[in-house]
């Protein structure tokens, strides 16, 4: 083959495209790591992330912010994968309103969301129209605390992890796969949790990541609730210290990529099996 | 007793009604078919009997046993569906295994049940193959085993072979039927295909705009067509108008020819209008023996269809397709020739609307 038909081959546009693409991307990373390791006086050191890793709060912070992330992935499941199956079995019709109520996280910003939730849930629960009260305002206690901030972040993570769900839903014949669990004996919950979750793994893995990632950063209604999550440690930290928040911002992107490993890992050689025929 | 009856079942979707006043009859170990063109609520009536739509009205029984209104996880019926519908994230020996598994079957039993269905549709080697690793064909017959692994009282099959090519599709249909003739099991097919229908089926439903047009053997369908829909749906057919001569002799007039009719002309009275139909085969040329009705005709057109050569005639002011067998020794008129053509009373059909 001569130069001149190697070089028509070649696709340069595209791979002009994708190292720009790269650049975009790798450049700030690289920059961030780079400054991480600058802790130290003209000496590559890894002292920021020491220092960062030996502060308790780090890993307080970081913990409940994944034990957050954790169970609201979790409800995300328990009620999006049903909505989403349910509106692609039966209420196809919904699916417009459904989507556009997904989409609201967009528009609506989370500090709008967070004094929301700190004016209907800081005044104590009462039946409506009477005088009847039958406990604490839930911003009162850590644990009707956590069950705001976890409601908060389904939704901020709702247009991701619905989407996601949805597609998955769409590479696979929902209906017909029913169809035929059910004809094999198959109730409801055996369907969904035998045919239909196994089939949206690589989805709910997706969507998973992606709340993962919004919880673990997320600042606003964090701070709004009072809660010592890691965003906003991560955020306070950037305010007097310099080198540390580089050193845990480049972690948070090395734990995404490693999860992405795993969302590979898990779903490899499953690509194909998407799909009834 | 009937295995399997439907009775007067209805099915309407708002003002829409999809079946209507649908009545049958199954023996146990019987083949029928559901034949029809889409949206004749062949597989409306298929999905009732599954329990996936519930009849507006009617009764769906098994063994005398009313099943209209049970889930259809409840029913014990098998069901194999256009597109497979295998689970994709299960091998074949999983997919064949689910429903008994479902029914809390010792694993043992599914395991020796699994290996019997891979027996019978002979992919013993793929077990632990997923879906997606076998052709068409294969994931058909996986569907069918797993529908047939659970032992249903009634096998349905919605169009099963639409989306195979035409040769595994004749393939296929021929190890379906042998199937079910070995285990005896009685099966409802969807198909909108004659060919299918025919060659498959003890008995055949022709259905139009939801209701039913005529239940019979393939023969009677194909031969015996009681309505011009279905005379027109299954095979090919000349069909014109003609005029009630002598109700006693069964003469007609057909533009001018007169036609003798072997099966009466159905309580019709001199100068009444009929439609007859005459199959294609059953008309030939008179130069090859003289039967009772003599048609004249010009030839129109020619065309050799392989085993078959079908001429077109123009007779009595209406176009006729006659086959003839293709040999060696035919001698076939050229276009634009007057010829005569000849059929037997018994050929002539007379068809209601």
């Amino acid at each position: 083959m001569n130069i001149s038909v190697r070089l028509r081959k070649f696709p340069f546009w595209s791979w002009l495209w994708f190292i720009l693409g790269v650049l975009y991307f790798v450049l700030p990373l690289f920059a961030t790591l780079e400054f991480s390791l600058g802790m130290q006086r003209d000496v590559l050191s890894l002292k920021a992330y020491q220092k960062a890793f030996a502060d308790p709060k780090f890993w307080q912070t970081f913990g409940y912010s994944v034990f957050l992330a954790v169970m609201t992935i979790i409800v995300s499941i328990i009620l999006i994968v049903p909505t989403a199956y349910w509106i692609r079995l039966r209420l196809p019709e919904a699916r417009r309103i459904v989507e556009f109520i997904t989409l609201l996280p967009f528009v609506i910003p989370a500090i709008i969301l967070v004094f929301g939730l700190i004016r209907v849930y800081s005044t104590p629960f009462h039946i409506p129209f009477t005088n009847i009260y039958l406990g604490q305002p839930l911003t009162n206690f850590k644990f009707g605390t956590n069950i705001l901030i976890i409601g908060g972040y389904m939704v901020l993570g709702l247009p991701y992890m619905y989407r996601s769900v949805d597609t998955g839903m769409r590479t696979v014949d929902v209906r017909t796969l029913t169809e035929a669990a059910q004809s094999l004996g198959a109730n409801w919950f055996v369907v969904i949790a035998r045919v239909i979750l196994p089939n949206i793994r690589t989805a709910l893995l997706s969507g998973s990541l992606l709340t993962f990632a919004i919880v673990v950063g997320e600042v606003v209604l964090a701070s709004f609730l009072g809660v010592q999550a890691f965003g906003p440690y991560l955020f306070l930290l950037g305010q007097h210290r310099a080198y540390e928040p580089a050193a845990l911002t480049f972690t948070t992107f090395l734990m995404t990529w490693a999860a992405m490993g795993i969302i590979q890992l898990v779903t490899g050689g499953q690509g194909q099996t998407a799909g009834a025929h | 007793m009937a295995h399997l009856t439907l009775s007067n079942i209805s099915k309407h979707f708002g003002n829409f009604s999809a079946v209507r006043d649908f009545n049958l009859e199954v023996e146990r170990g019987e083949f029928v078919s559901f034949l029809g063109p889409s949206g004749c609520g062949k597989t409306t009536t298929l999905r009732m009997i599954a329990g996936f739509e519930t009849p507006s009205s009617g009764k769906i029984a098994i063994d005398d046993v009313d099943i209209t209104h049970k889930a259809p996880s409840q029913r014990n019926v098998g069901m194999v569906f256009q597109s497979y519908a295998l689970f994709p994230n299960m091998t074949v020996a999983q997919n064949i295994g689910f429903g008994l598994r479902i029914r809390k079957e010792p694993e043992d039993a599914v395991k020796k049940r699994v290996d019997e269905m891979l027996a019978l549709i002979h992919l013993e080697a793929k077990g632990n193959s997923y879906p997606y690793q076998l052709s068409g064909g294969q994931q058909q017959r996986v569907a069918l085993a797993r529908a047939l692994a659970i032992r249903p009282q009634v096998l349905l099959l919605d169009e099963p072979l639409s989306a195979l090519d035409a040769k595994i599709r004749v393939s296929l249909r021929a190890e379906i039927r042998a199937i079910q003739r070995e285990l005896g099991i009685t099966a409802i097919y969807v198909t909108h295909d004659q060919e299918e229908a025919l060659s498959i089926s003890d008995r055949i439903v022709v259905m139009r705009e939801g209701e039913v047009d005529q239940i019979g053997t393939p023969f009677e369908i194909y031969n015996f067509p009681k309505t011009r829909f279905v005379a027109s749906f299954v095979g090919t057919l000349n069909t014109a108008l003609a005029e009630v001569v002598d109700p006693a002799q069964g003469l007609l007039n057909m533009n001018g020819s007169l036609l003798k009719i072997a099966d009466g002309v159905n309580g019709k009275r001199k100068g009444d209008k009929v439609m007859i139909a005459i199959r294609p085969e059953r008309l030939s040329f008179l130069s090859e023996g003289k039967k009772e009705n003599i048609l004249e005709g010009r030839v129109e057109n020619i065309t050799f269809l392989g085993a078959v050569v079908r001429i077109q005639l123009k007779i009595a002011g209406a176009t006729f397709n006659m086959d003839t067998f293709n040999r060696p020794s035919l001698e076939l008129p050229q276009i634009g020739d007057t010829t005569q053509a000849t059929c037997s009373a018994k050929a002539v059909l007379m068809l209601s609307e």
